[in-house]
């Protein structure tokens, strides 16, 4: 005999759970509602809080340069409040596909945090020194960019150990990040294998 | 649209069955449900009744629960998935279910790779293979094909299990 009576295996599987589990079950999803509304309310209240914060300043201090930096504030806001839902949306919508649509966009958004965390790692250090490279140049009197390293002043000196310390915490924390996503990447082009082999 | 309570209401059991075919750790399996259940919440807005309200959440909990098996560090490669599963530690959960024919029903769909687990449990689950194909996106010929080795796979271990 090669088959299984799956239509009774299908009425133990369904058998109704308890009154006591449903209750839990309910209290369980009415706290998730009740966490997600407060989420929400959370994310669009403090992004119209900042906007607003920002604008007062803006508009009290009445500089050209203060008008640039809080008009650029908010559009930073903006544009990560809008990246932040399309990527909700992505992920809501990859939910409801297919798993192999799910497992393919899960692999690329792995690999693109991948590639982020790379360049944030490779790029830090160059960021650290175009800054130290636009201080200097605002400021000449410290004579050559040579000179103005060698002649850093006591708190100076404390100043660029502070920057190398941050430097080497953020780079170890990004590359035992790049690890962790490594290893999601691996299990999940694993699964994605175990769905191309059982197509076959 | 229904009220989040009464689709939970409704289609919870189906929610903590899905979880428990895909978590055998009650905590792990309890922060699954909640996961199901949020992915359900923000996911309603976009249910479109082209297909039905139960299809629609057995599919988002089935992806949700096979990204967080996915995502966890313990899970071992799926070729390589133990003979035997351990048993729950008891708990009130737990001891709801049969103590027999259930629970081995359940610990045999746990050890399935997870392809030939998502049809299995949707045909536990009482869907016709006309909603699965389509919620799985296959061809027919490739749901029979993959059903009849779920099957046999399935029978094996409940005749292995004493």
């Amino acid at each position: 005999m090669t088959d299984i009576d799956l239509e009774r295996l299908g009425s133990v599987w369904r058998q109704q759970p308890d009154p006591e589990e449903l209750e839990r079950l309910q209290r369980s999803a009415a706290a998730v509602s009740r966490r997600a509304r407060l989420a929400q309310f959370v994310d669009v209240g403090a992004a119209i809080l900042v906007a607003l914060v920002v604008m007062v300043l803006v508009v009290s201090s009445g500089r050209v340069e203060t008008v640039a930096l809080g008009g650029a504030a908010i559009l930073v806001l903006l544009v990560s409040n809008i990246r932040l839902r399309r990527l909700r949306q992505v992920e809501l919508r990859s939910m409801g596909g297919s798993t192999e649509d799910m497992l393919d966009q899960a692999i690329e958004r792995v690999e693109n945090t991948l590639k982020y965390k790379r360049f944030s790692l490779v790029a830090i250090g160059p960021a650290l020194a175009a800054g130290y490279l636009v201080a200097w140049s605002t400021d000449r009197s410290v004579g050559s960019l040579v000179d103005s390293v060698r002649n850093l002043s006591g708190v100076g000196r404390w100043w660029a150990v502070a920057w190398l310390i941050v430097f080497a915490v953020i780079a170890i924390y990004a590359l035992l990040s790049m690890r962790r996503s490594r290893s999601e990447l691996e299990r999940v082009a694993a699964m994605r294998e175990v769905y191309r082999q059982e197509s076959e | 649209m229904p009220p989040f309570e009464k689709i939970v209401a409704e289609h919870g059991p189906l929610i903590s069955r899905i979880a428990m075919s895909y978590e055998a750790d009650p905590t792990l399996r309890e922060d699954l449900v909640q996961q199901i259940f949020l992915a359900v919440w923000q996911a309603l807005p976009s249910f479109r009744a082209d297909a039905s309200l139960k299809t629609f959440i057995a599919r988002i909990a089935q992806n949700r629960a096979i990204s967080f098996v996915t995502r966890q560090v313990r899970q071992p490669p799926i070729a390589e998935m133990p003979e035997l599963v351990e048993a729950d530690e008891p708990n009130p959960e737990q001891s709801a279910i049969d103590a027999s024919e259930r629970r081995l029903l359940v610990e045999a769909t746990r050890r399935l790779p997870v392809p030939q687990r998502q049809v299995i449990v949707l045909i536990l689950e009482g869907f016709n293979y006309a909603e699965i194909a389509e919620m799985l996106d296959i061809a027919p010929n490739a749901l029979a094909l993959r059903l009849s080795r779920a099957k046999a796979a399935l029978k094996k271990m409940l005749e292995r299990t004493p």
